[in-house]
């Protein structure tokens, strides 16, 4: 008995120094907000972990804006601060993060995380504290399902609809030419799926018969048996929900088994510079959809794909464009109404972006009462070894070649 | 429902993937049999060769296969030191419990240090003839993935060698048959379980390249084999290499050919519940292999 | 020192302890504060149910963690699907997880050691899958956003009243272990631990007793792991059918002593402020995982008994005087000593 209590004593005393620990940790912003402080803005990204290779896009996407902004000579008047925290790619995490980056570190404003998965739970965080919250990843259509009025995502269009112009286009094909059997993959991810299934509902209305539709978790690394039902299937087109590596995957397991498709469209891998030499340049006639070029005509879009090739020595991509976007939202409200901090300010910052076209790099953006972006993507195809925009017409650098040459 | 052509093409595919599980799954069974060891760090170590072999392609511009001859060296000391320096140094009344954690713990700081070193980014071996393949009656079969099974075959032939034809296999099976006797007749079952162990990594180091020709791999991968390896010891008995061999095989063609009525998810769900089900009806395991009744 | 005045002094930590844990809210500067508290607590809470199996038996599981996303899912699944209130939902998906756990430790505990672990690696990876392909039910990898339970409390408040309720369960879950380890069972408990064969020639039903403190385990865990639910209020397969946040709770347990009622709360603070310093250290390196793995590692290596024995150990040194009253030394022990002795050799 007489160790045991000698254990209690150890535990209270580290229990109370924890405590006292863990308070001391926490800094108290003051509140008082002078015209010299800068406007920090907290986000919380996978640095590490699952997530963390595309969450490096949004990261450079927002470290763009800052640096961008900050050189026109900030916003109102106040350079902007970023304030990034790692969420391990993992949901405990991101909640953690925000709730940190809200209550402790007492920031001004907070934008959205990377990766559909995370940006429900964190999103409750910041409608739980009236905070508004753009974000540029979280395009699957249960994110606008939860209810969050502080919500708004940067994009042109939700998972569901980055296929609709190809859609329109292959049901308006004579029945005689157009696929009659299409085979569908996708990665068991609400964003990636949700861009194959938007296209497979709209297909499915209209005729065209669905031969396969698998889905795959996100660790899948052998794609040979998927492959083997594709190719059993003989479909005409094909449908790949893919993020990057998985498509590559795919499409080398396809080759494997010399299975050669009339139409083939994959959501988030051609779209990548090591596209091409991942699939052994056989790349001709291969589709994606895309919410942004780094060519397309918007004023600000100029601005910054220039200051961005300075700033990292590349060209940006859709990820970066929409970390981009997210801030250019947030600037035109915070600009609009005059002020960015925590309290009332938020309000008025959500009521804005709710009553308001914004100007963005992937084009003047609206949103519905949910925060859904009123627009469509664009649909690219390689083509003699490059890729471009062939749908919808008005934009088009090219004719859609059909069908695709043997890969 | 499906095509005669698509259950032939997945045999193909499921007897591919086995042979690479059951080389895998010798490497345990090893581990196992020598000192009743459950190394959670195989896959771990296993993603560390592939990242090797991806490593040296890129660097070097040399064939995966190459990096073998630096890595099944490399890992064969590994294994000799993991044994010797840590898990003989851990209380023997509660070693299978904390070497579980010892090994756990090692397989985080590997993965730890692929992400430090490589980061979290999906890699995978681009090969001139990594979409090439060959036809079988209808079938196509991958030039990748044949070499992968044909490393496969090689290393467990080997390993079949080793163990029936020369001493050190001979003491080595005396070591896991027996331990006090081997010792009794004057065995170094300590130095014996070192090589022994050096040995399973090895076989990592094998299975980890051929895993990298045809497979994209990144750090965190390795929790996504630990599930079905461990499944195949246990079916195959838990210490007998043959029974792991052939519990492989099977599993991995049974995988392959679920897949065509239920999808990949719900295919790998066959693993758990074979391993399920062997303890529930047969704990000893379905291929031989007597030591599994009492752990 | 005469039994009275022990107990007033084990009285008074314990309200030390107490009111350090329950005056915690008020002391927290702000919400953030008060939300790693609950994860701190709520790992406590799980790391201390972990030990009715751990601690007792000496089975080590590494899939707690998939109890407790059982009871969290349970939980969701019951106010969403069913329709009950949420804390009806939480008691329900409790008793439906013990009863869950009747099949599962019948197929665990049956072999030992080795095949142990294995089914509860296995339990983590095969619920991962059901759970993210039966989408229809659970929402797979789109998530399934729970209820709350209180709706109209702002987000500090509702922190502050979950950190209540983690408390709660916190002295419930120490309750229970604490008046186990004083029972007959609880004596047969350890007897399995020190030597099963033994055990079970002396007459201790093993299987029954193993059976019936995986299933209490069982039940805190997926207690916990709803109330968590509740609390957090979203859930993905992925991170909840996790073999690190098992791994995590073996830790905590192992580092604060397995034997002792307060070893897993000594061991949950301990790795929770860890974990927080790791990430704030390391950043944006995914180092803070070799830092865990060394951090287990240790523990194995050289505090295989926890922390809480071995200060225990430091400050029986300090004061000489009552070296007499050296912790007896078990049997078991003692073989193991020559053992590891002749191991040496």
């Amino acid at each position: 008995m007489r160790s045991s209590l000698r254990r209690t004593r150890w535990a209270t005393a580290l229990a109370a120094t924890t405590v006292l620990a863990l308070g001391a940790c926490s800094d108290d912003g003051d509140g008082a907000e002078s015209t010299d402080d800068p406007i920090v803005v907290g986000i919380s990204l996978p640095l590490t972990g699952d997530f963390s290779e595309p969450g490096k896009g949004v990261q450079e996407g927002y470290e763009a804006w800052a640096k961008i902004t900050n050189d026109k000579g900030g916003l109102l008047g106040r350079q902007i601060e970023l304030k990034i925290l790692d969420d391990q790619s993992n949901a405990d995490r991101v909640v953690a993060d925000y709730e940190q980056l809200i209550g402790s570190d007492k920031v001004d404003l907070v934008v959205g995380p990377f990766s559909t998965r995370l940006v429900v739970p964190s999103a409750r965080v910041a409608e739980e504290y009236g905070m508004l919250f753009v974000e540029p990843a979280g395009a699957a259509k249960e994110v606008f399902e939860q209810g969050f009025k502080n919500l708004f995502y940067a994009a042109p269009a939700v998972a569901n609809d980055h296929y609709n112009h190809l859609a329109e286009y292959l049901i308006a094909m004579p029945a005689d030419q157009r696929p009659k059997t299409v085979a569908y993959a996708a990665m068991d991810d609400p964003f990636a799926q949700g861009t194959a299934y938007g296209l497979k509902a709209k297909l499915e209305a209209a005729g065209f018969k669905t031969v396969v539709d698998e889905v795959y978790p996100p660790n899948t690394t052998d794609f040979g048996s998927i492959a083997a039902k594709i190719a059993a299937s003989k479909a005409d087109m094909l449908v790949g929900g893919s993020q990057y590596q998985d498509g590559v995957n795919l499409i080398v397991a396809l080759q494997q088994l010399s299975y050669q498709p009339k139409l083939a469209a994959f959501s988030g891998a051609p779209t990548n510079p090591e596209f091409a030499k991942a699939i052994g340049d056989k790349t001709e006639g291969v589709l994606s959809p895309t919410g942004y070029t780094p060519g397309a005509p918007y004023e600000s879009n100029k601005e910054f794909v220039e200051k961005f090739k300075a700033q990292f020595g590349k060209e940006p991509e859709e990820d970066q464009a929409n970390a981009y976007t997210t801030g250019q939202v947030v600037a035109a409200a915070v600009t609009a109404a005059g002020c960015a901090e925590q309290g009332d300010c938020q309000k008025k910052l959500v009521d804005w972006v709710h009553a308001n076209k914004v100007e963005t790099v992937v084009g003047p953006l609206t949103w519905d009462a949910a925060g859904k972006p009123q627009g469509a993507h664009m649909i690219q195809q390689w083509l003699g070894g490059s890729i471009k925009i062939v749908l919808p017409a008005p934009v088009k650098e090219a004719d859609l070649l059909y069908p695709k040459p043997a890969w | 429902m499906p095509s005669a052509g698509l259950v032939f093409q997945s045999v193909i595919l499921g007897l591919l993937l086995g042979g690479l599980y059951a080389l895998l799954a010798a490497g345990l069974t090893l581990y196992f049999g020598i000192m009743r060891v459950v190394m959670i760090a195989h896959s771990a170590f296993l993603i560390l060769a592939a990242y090797l072999a991806w490593w040296s392609h890129e660097r070097l511009g040399t064939d995966p296969l190459l990096s073998m001859i630096v890595t099944v060296p490399l890992f064969f000391g590994a294994g000799v030191l993991l044994q010797r320096l840590l898990l003989s140094r851990l209380r023997p009344i509660t070693l299978t419990m904390m070497s579980v954690l010892l090994t756990f713990a090692v397989a985080l700081i590997i993965e730890g240090l692929l992400g430090y070193a490589f980061t979290g980014t999906q890699r995978r071996i681009q090969l001139s003839y990594g979409s090439a393949s060959i036809g079988l009656f209808g079938a196509r079969i991958a030039v990748v993935k044949l070499i992968a099974f044909g490393l496969a075959v090689v290393a467990l032939g080997g390993l079949y060698l080793l163990m029936k034809k020369t001493t050190f296999g001979w003491a080595l099976r005396a070591t896991i048959q027996h331990g006090d006797a081997a010792r009794l007749v004057g065995i170094d079952t300590g130095k014996v379980a070192g090589y022994g162990f050096g040995l399973g990594l090895a076989t990592a180091a094998v299975g980890g390249t051929a895993l990298s020709l045809d497979t994209t791999i990144y750090p965190s991968l390795h929790w996504h084999w630990i599930g079905p390896l461990m499944a195949i010891i246990v079916v195959g008995g838990l210490g007998s290499v043959p029974g792991a061999a052939a519990a492989a095989v099977l599993l991995g063609l049974m995988q392959s050919l679920l897949q065509i009525p239920m999808g990949t998810t719900w295919a790998q769900t066959i693993f758990y519940l074979a391993l399920f089900a062997t303890l529930a009806f047969r704990p000893q395991g379905f291929f031989g292999g007597r030591l599994a009744q009492r752990f | 020192m005469p039994s009275a005045s022990r107990r007033v002094l084990t009285g008074l930590g314990l309200a030390a302890l107490a009111a350090a844990v329950l005056s915690f809210p008020s002391l927290a500067p702000n919400p953030y504060i008060l939300s790693a508290g609950i994860v701190v607590l709520n790992f406590a809470v799980l790391s201390t149910s972990w030990n009715f199996v751990g601690g007792f038996t000496g089975y080590i599981s590494l899939g707690h963690g998939a109890l407790a996303g059982l009871g969290g899912y349970g939980t969701a699944l019951l106010i969403t699907r069913a329709g009950l209130p949420s804390f009806v939902a939480l008691a329900v998906a409790t008793l439906l997880v013990a009863a869950l756990a009747v099949p599962i430790g019948l197929a665990a505990l049956r072999v030992r050691g080795a095949s142990f672990v294995i089914v509860s690696i296995a339990l983590v990876l095969i619920l991962l899958l059901v759970f993210q392909s039966w989408a229809a039910v659970t929402g797979g990898s789109r998530g399934l956003v729970v209820p709350r339970p209180f709706p109209g409390l702002l987000r500090p408040e509702h922190h502050r009243v979950f950190y209540y309720l983690f408390a709660a369960l916190l002295a419930l879950a120490l309750l229970a272990w604490w008046l186990i380890d004083r029972s007959r069972f609880g004596l047969g408990l350890k007897a399995i631990r020190e030597d099963e064969d033994k055990a079970e020639a002396i007459g201790t039903p093993t299987l029954a007793y193993k059976l019936i403190v995986f299933v209490v385990s069982a039940g805190f865990t997926a207690l916990a792991g709803g109330l968590y639910a509740l609390w957090f209020g979203d859930l993905d397969p992925v991170f909840q059918f996790s073999i690190l946040t098992g791994s995590y709770l073996v830790l905590m347990a192992l580092l604060g002593g397995v034997r002792n009622l307060f070893g897993p709360f000594t061991g949950a603070l301990i790795v929770g402020v860890a974990l927080e310093y790791f990430k704030g250290r390391f950043g944006n390196t995914p180092l803070h995982l070799v830092w865990t793995g060394v951090l287990l590692g240790v523990v194995v290596m050289f505090m295989p008994d926890g922390i809480l024995p071995a200060l225990g150990g430091l400050w029986r040194r300090l004061r000489r005087a009552e070296q007499s009253s050296i912790r007896e030394v078990t049997a078991a022990e003692l073989r193991e000593e020559r053992e590891r002795e002749e191991a040496r050799q």
